[in-house]
């Protein structure tokens, strides 16, 4: 018996044993027996174990390299260093769609595994276990990870090489466990709406479980935006790719539920609007597997081409979220206490920002899906880019960082020690701070790039303002964290994109450039071979008053399949990154295309993405031990 | 609002939304724009804008020295950001632009030039996008410099300042 039956046949077990525990719970729910899940855990449990067999099995099959099986063929070969075989296993179709299943699986087993009412737990298993059967259909039907040719190949066609990097081996996984990650709070919403449990209880839960995979697609999409920036040799971090986008809504979406559910938490109201959310994450998530997996977009990132694979995707997707909606439109948990509203409240402010985070959502929604219906329908093309998101977004960001800056420091109810007078110590802080960055350190007087730097500087003190002043027992570390990062991360995204540099030129060895206070050099070139790739090392110096950086791009040919690609050679200081990529030239032999970018702060916006990040998972911890 | 009415409601959105997805997984003819830099030009044969008995033809660009390819068209906004730089090359530097009008009417096409001025030689019409698509276009506008029907150099988006004097660089 080869891996490869093995992995199929434990997915074909899966799926009987789904469907003999979505019957056995139907059972339950129908004789209101809630006693004693031993048996439900222990099937449960058996699905995820099945599945992590299956996708271990899959990863065996890439590691020695089984080309009988057609995922391996298509996606690997000899040559490849180890890490890239493993992960070939989920950087194809097939091998993310196992990923995919075994992720809500896994959720499913920790969350049987927790102290959690009983009847909420036999529901949310319920509908966890109809995604995951519904999933597993599609992954065994459409697009088995296990399927054979015969005769076997002697040797596969490779995996593309600009993914083979050490970052795209982790990148998936946290955008899978994080977006994937959102099908527990959709299923427990689900049950707490159906058993009327839509309660604080349930609140106090499913922070966690927000937090949770929130923290992980925060994760996942800063690690495929550091990828972008140095493979793809363009100076760019965020393009407004469509299937970036598909990973932005979602975590808008989840942003916009993790604080809707403290409000609901806290102040026991917002219960439609946080069920909703709930449901509506998941949904974001769902329409981004459509996207990136149907083949609807044309992209570097689109993988699969298959029409029936995309109408199965997409029918799925709308049933989901047909038959979610109607059970919220049906139990709709409808509380809301109105009374004593203030404006200058904390859940007024947070309510404010959630409204515009669904905003932020549906700008990206739009630019991501209309150009798409567009084409199909009337066959005319538009192009959206960055500018429609950046002119959209921006004068909103403002406001919205403002709400951000307050929210924390005014107080859950009604209060007369309104901490608003704290606006006279910040504001002239900011607006002096800011001012003098702008018009002393960097040479811009920008009314945009202004804006931007007083907002995040005002959000940044604000939070340390809320840090060192607010001598609270409980203080909320996790929450400062992630605003100090939102702030850091918009005041150096700013920063960047007002005096960033770039220079493009011709060389040959011997030549020098001077342009915009630059002085580049061309010293020299050298060659190395390795397994599945030759590579060519430029060596350039780069001067800017009397600073001298050494800067080695290179150009490698893999070989498997044959594809040039261009390696980036970022140096980079506590402040600027000097970024170098060059490419062959065709019609001039002896020189090369070289492109330099001066980026300032980039290391802060990586590290502001792991701050945000980093407070989630201590949030996380924290919820963890509160229930 | 009834319970009935909110849920025939949804089932009308969703099914309108399974529509239109399902036309474009039917409709994806999108062509995957290819590297082509370094290579020859495809082979094409294209109709001249104004008069559709000139033919622009791919043969004749091969054995010229220098050639400037700008694919745009009137509703890009991009392509009027980078028209006056254009009329600039053919008026004081004499460089000759082969026009590519991609997926537009004939009728707004003509329009543009009148208001905006003429910078191209010729103007080969591309109403269905096939030949950009085939030359590694991934948008409008792009610009391509050839030399003896191979791509030497591409510019995509809006040309500039620099792409210029890099034009005037590569013509010597």
């Amino acid at each position: 018996m080869t891996a490869g039956s093995i992995g199929n046949l434990a997915l074909i077990v899966c799926i009987i044993l789904n469907i003999y525990l979505i019957f056995s719970l139907t059972t339950r729910v129908r004789k209101k027996n809630f006693k004693d899940l031993k048996k439900i855990k222990f099937i449960n449990n058996s699905i995820f174990i099945l599945l992590l067999v299956s996708f271990l099995t899959l990863i065996y099959c890439f590691v020695i390299s089984d080309f009988a099986n057609v995922a391996v063929y298509q996606n690997s070969h000899t040559t490849k260093p180890l890490l890239y075989k493993i992960s070939g296993a989920w950087g194809n179709h097939e091998g993310s769609m196992v990923l995919f299943v075994l992720i809500l699986s896994l959720f499913s087993f920790l969350f049987s595994n927790s102290k959690v009412n009983e009847e909420l737990k036999i529901y949310t298993i319920f509908f966890q276990s109809i995604l995951i059967l519904i999933f597993l259909i599609f992954l065994i039907f459409t697009s088995n990870p296990f399927d054979q040719i015969d005769p076997k190949p002697l040797q596969g066609l490779g995996l593309t090489p600009i993914l083979q990097d050490p970052l795209l081996v982790i990148h998936p996984p946290f955008l899978y466990f994080g977006y994937v990650g959102f099908s527990l709070i959709f299923s427990f919403a689900l049950a707490g709406l159906v058993t009327n449990r839509f309660n604080s209880l349930w609140s106090k839960v499913s922070n966690f479980w927000i937090l949770l995979p929130w923290s992980s697609l925060t994760i996942g999409i800063g690690l495929g935006s550091f990828w972008a920036y140095y493979e793809l040799g363009w100076g760019g971090y965020w393009f407004w790719d469509p299937v970036e986008n598909a990973s932005l809504m979602p975590w808008l979406a989840a942003t916009a539920l993790l604080h809707s559910n403290i409000v609901t938490l806290k102040k026991d109201k917002l219960y439609s609007w946080t069920a909703l959310l709930s449901i509506f994450t998941f949904v974001m998530s769902l329409l981004g597997t459509f996207l990136v997996r149907s083949g609807v977009l044309n992209s570097v990132h689109a993988f699969a081409n298959d029409p029936y694979r995309g109408v199965y995707i997409l029918s799925i997707i709308l049933l989901i979220t047909f038959f979610s909606l109607v059970i919220f439109i049906i139990k709709d948990p409808k509380k809301s206490s109105i009374t004593n509203y203030s404006f200058f409240q904390r859940d007024n402010f947070i309510l404010i920002n959630n409204y515009f985070l669904i905003f932020f959502l549906s700008v990206v929604l739009v630019g991501t899906v209309y150009p798409i219906i567009l084409e199909a329908v009337l066959g005319q093309s538009i192009s959206v880019g960055p500018v429609y998101y950046n002119t959209i977004l921006t004068p909103f960001l403002f406001v919205f960082l403002f709400f951000m800056a307050h929210g924390p420091l005014l107080n859950w109810n009604k209060d007369k020690n309104i901490k608003l007078k704290n606006i006279k110590i910040f504001l002239p802080i900011s607006l002096i701070l800011s001012s003098i960055i702008i018009f002393v350190f960097l040479d811009y007087k920008n009314i945009i790039l202004f804006l931007a730097l007083i907002f995040s500087i005002y959000l940044i003190v604000s939070v340390i303002f809320d840090w060192i002043f607010q001598k609270k027992l409980n203080l909320n570390l996790g929450r400062l964290f992630s605003h100090l990062g939102f702030g850091l991360l918009i005041f150096s995204i700013f920063i960047n994109a007002y005096s960033s540099k770039e220079i493009n030129s011709a060389m040959k060895v011997g030549d020098e450039v001077k342009t915009q206070g630059f002085i580049i050099k061309f010293q020299g070139i050298n060659k190395i071979k390795k397994d599945n790739y030759e590579e060519i090392f430029g060596n350039f110096l780069v001067s800017k008053d009397n600073k001298q950086v050494q800067l080695t791009p290179s150009i490698r040919k893999y070989n498997q399949p044959v594809q040039f690609t261009s390696e980036t050679s970022i140096k980079s200081n506590f402040i600027t990154d000097y970024y170098f990529a060059i490419n062959l030239s065709e019609f001039e032999k002896d020189k090369i295309m070289v492109r330099f970018y001066y980026k300032p702060f980039m290391l802060w916006i990586w590290f502001s993405v792991l701050l945000i990040a980093f407070g989630g998972i201590y949030q996380t911890f924290r919820a963890r031990n509160e229930y | 609002m009834n319970i009935k009415y909110r849920i025939i409601i949804l089932t009308v959105t969703l099914l309108i939304i399974f529509a239109l997805f399902l036309k474009v997984l039917n409709s994806n003819k999108i062509y995957q724009p290819n590297q082509m830099i370094g290579k020859k030009i495809p082979e094409f044969i294209l109709e001249d804008l104004f008069d559709k008995k000139i033919k622009i033809s791919s043969k004749e660009l091969l054995d010229k020295d220098f050639v400037v390819i700008n694919i745009w068209a009137s509703w890009c906004i991009p392509c009027r950001v980078e028209h006056p730089l254009l009329m600039n090359l053919k008026k004081n530097n004499q460089i000759s632009i082969i026009g590519i009008n991609y997926k537009d009417e004939r009728i707004n096409a003509k329009n543009f030039l009148k208001t905006y001025g003429n910078p191209y030689q010729l103007v080969g019409v591309d109403s269905n996008g096939e030949v950009s698509i085939q030359l590694g276009a991934y948008g409008v506008p792009e610009t391509y410099v050839l030399n003896k029907g191979k791509i030497i150099f591409k510019n995509i988006g809006p040309i500039n300042e620099d792409f210029v004097t890099k034009i005037l660089q590569l013509k010597k």
